[in-house]
Order: C-alpha cells, then sequence, then structure tokens
C-alpha cells in the first residue's frame, strides 16, 4: 500500500489543478471589460486524471492542463466575461483546493499515527 | 507557488485598472459643466510588458468623447455667442454614474479573487507548516 501512495499523488494532483483553474479566473476578471477577450478555462480535473493514467510516467511532475476559449455569446465590444460564472468558478476552484489539502493532511495523520509518531 | 504570485499579479492588475478608470470618471463627473469639456474614455487592452504576469489588463489610451457639445442658452454668460448660447459640456451623468457602478462591481470581484488566491496560498503553507 505504501510503495506509491496514490492517495498523496491524487490529491496533490486535485490541488494543483485547483490552483490553476482559480489562476485562470483571475485573468478573465481582471479581463472583464477588455474588448475583444474570450473567456479562458482548462481542462477538466477528470480529463487530467485520465490523461496520467494513460501515460503513467509523469510528464516531469507537470499536469497535463490546457488552457482554451469558451465561446459563449459576446457583448458588443467583443467580451463575453460574465462576472457571475467566473465568480462561481473561483468559488469552486477555493473549495476544490481546500478539500485535497484536508485530504493530504489527513493521509499525512494517518502515515504518522501508524508510524506510532504523534 | 509562482502561478500563485502571478495570479495575484493579474488580479493586481485588474484592481489598478478599474481603479484608474473611476479616476477618469469623476473627473468627468467633476467637469460636468466645464464649457468646452469633452469627456475621457479609455478601454482596456492586455498588458504584454517584458514582467507582467500573463493575463494581466492595463488601460488603454485616454480617448476623447467625439459626441457634440450641448448648447446651453444663457445671453448672460460671458461666452455666449450673438444668439445667446454657448457650449458646455458632453458629460452625461447617469452614463457617468452606470459607468462607476459598473467600474466598482468590477473592482470588488477582482478583490475577491485576490482574497481567494492568498487564503489557498495561506492554507498551502499551513499544510507544509505541520
Amino acid at each position: 500500500m505504501f510503495d506509491r501512495l496514490e492517495i498523496f499523488m491524487l490529491a496533490s494532483a486535485q490541488a494543483r489543478h485547483a490552483a490553476a483553474r482559480q489562476a485562470v479566473v483571475a485573468q478573465n476578471i481582471a479581463n472583464a471589460d477588455t474588448p475583444g477577450y474570450r473567456t479562458k478555462d482548462i481542462t477538466e480535473f477528470a480529463e487530467v486524471l485520465r490523461s496520467l493514467q494513460r501515460r503513467p510516467e509523469r510528464l516531469n511532475g507537470m499536469l497535463p492542463i490546457r488552457a482554451s476559449e469558451v465561446s459563449s455569446p459576446a457583448s458588443p465590444n467583443g467580451n463575453n466575461v460574465s462576472l457571475e460564472l467566473e465568480m462561481l468558478r473561483g468559488v469552486e476552484a477555493d473549495r476544490a483546493h481546500s478539500r485535497a489539502l484536508r485530504v493530504y493532511g489527513s493521509a499525512m495523520e494517518i502515515l504518522r499515527t501508524s508510524l506510532g509518531r504523534r | 507557488m509562482t502561478e500563485f504570485s502571478s495570479a495575484l499579479g493579474v488580479a493586481a492588475s485588474g484592481m489598478r485598472s478599474q481603479a484608474q478608470r473611476l479616476t477618469h470618471v469623476s473627473e468627468n463627473i467633476a467637469n460636468t459643466d466645464t464649457p468646452g469639456y469633452r469627456r475621457k474614455t479609455v478601454a482596456f487592452r492586455p498588458d504584454r510588458g517584458p514582467d507582467a504576469p500573463q493575463g494581466a489588463v492595463m488601460p488603454g489610451r485616454v480617448q476623447l468623447d467625439r459626441r457634440d457639445l450641448t448648447k446651453i442658452y444663457d445671453p448672460g454668460h460671458p461666452m455666449a455667442d450673438e444668439t445667446g448660447h454657448y457650449f458646455g459640456s458632453n458629460v452625461d451623468l447617469v452614463v457617468e454614474l452606470a459607468d462607476a457602478r459598473e467600474a466598482q462591481r468590477s473592482y470588488e470581484a477582482n478583490l475577491k479573487v485576490f482574497d481567494q488566491i492568498r487564503q489557498m496560498s495561506t492554507s498551502l503553507n499551513d499544510l507544509l507548516r505541520r
């Protein structure tokens, strides 16, 4: 069970994905008034996991995340950022991040307890 | 961790740009009655400077609204012509107030994201500390 510690890899991947998502949300909100700017989003975490499992060798620690533009109705100046949607995405990323960190922390606790250390 | 710092930089650039926009709005409102004043507008554009984080935004060039100035009838005014009219400004208070509200809303959204990123970074640090 302890040779690969899947749960740590999973939790760390989830946390990094959530951080990348939050970075993209920050970009979208900062550019909410820039003419011609299109909302960006990154690949879903399930998709990232799948492509990670397909290629078991880690791509030197980097996650296969790709940012792409979202097509949705644009305002007259070409900008299609919706502030409400971005705030929602930001909150989702925040919660996914804290969830992943909590899972990581609990797994660490279990490991420490099983080692007999407090 | 560096993507946290670049995301913070992006949110900060958004706040700076909205604050600059609000500055121009308040200039317009202050000069509503200045004869010959044309309202200032500023459009944002992506900041592609060498030390700007990817996706940062900056205010572009300030432009003057080319709409016609209002003609005000006041024969007693020192600048009135033979018909008794003089040109005021082309500032519409309703438009400026709506713009100010938009700028405030965008500023608060940027601030919220900034706070969220800061919290994520802090909890990550706390995890490392334990």
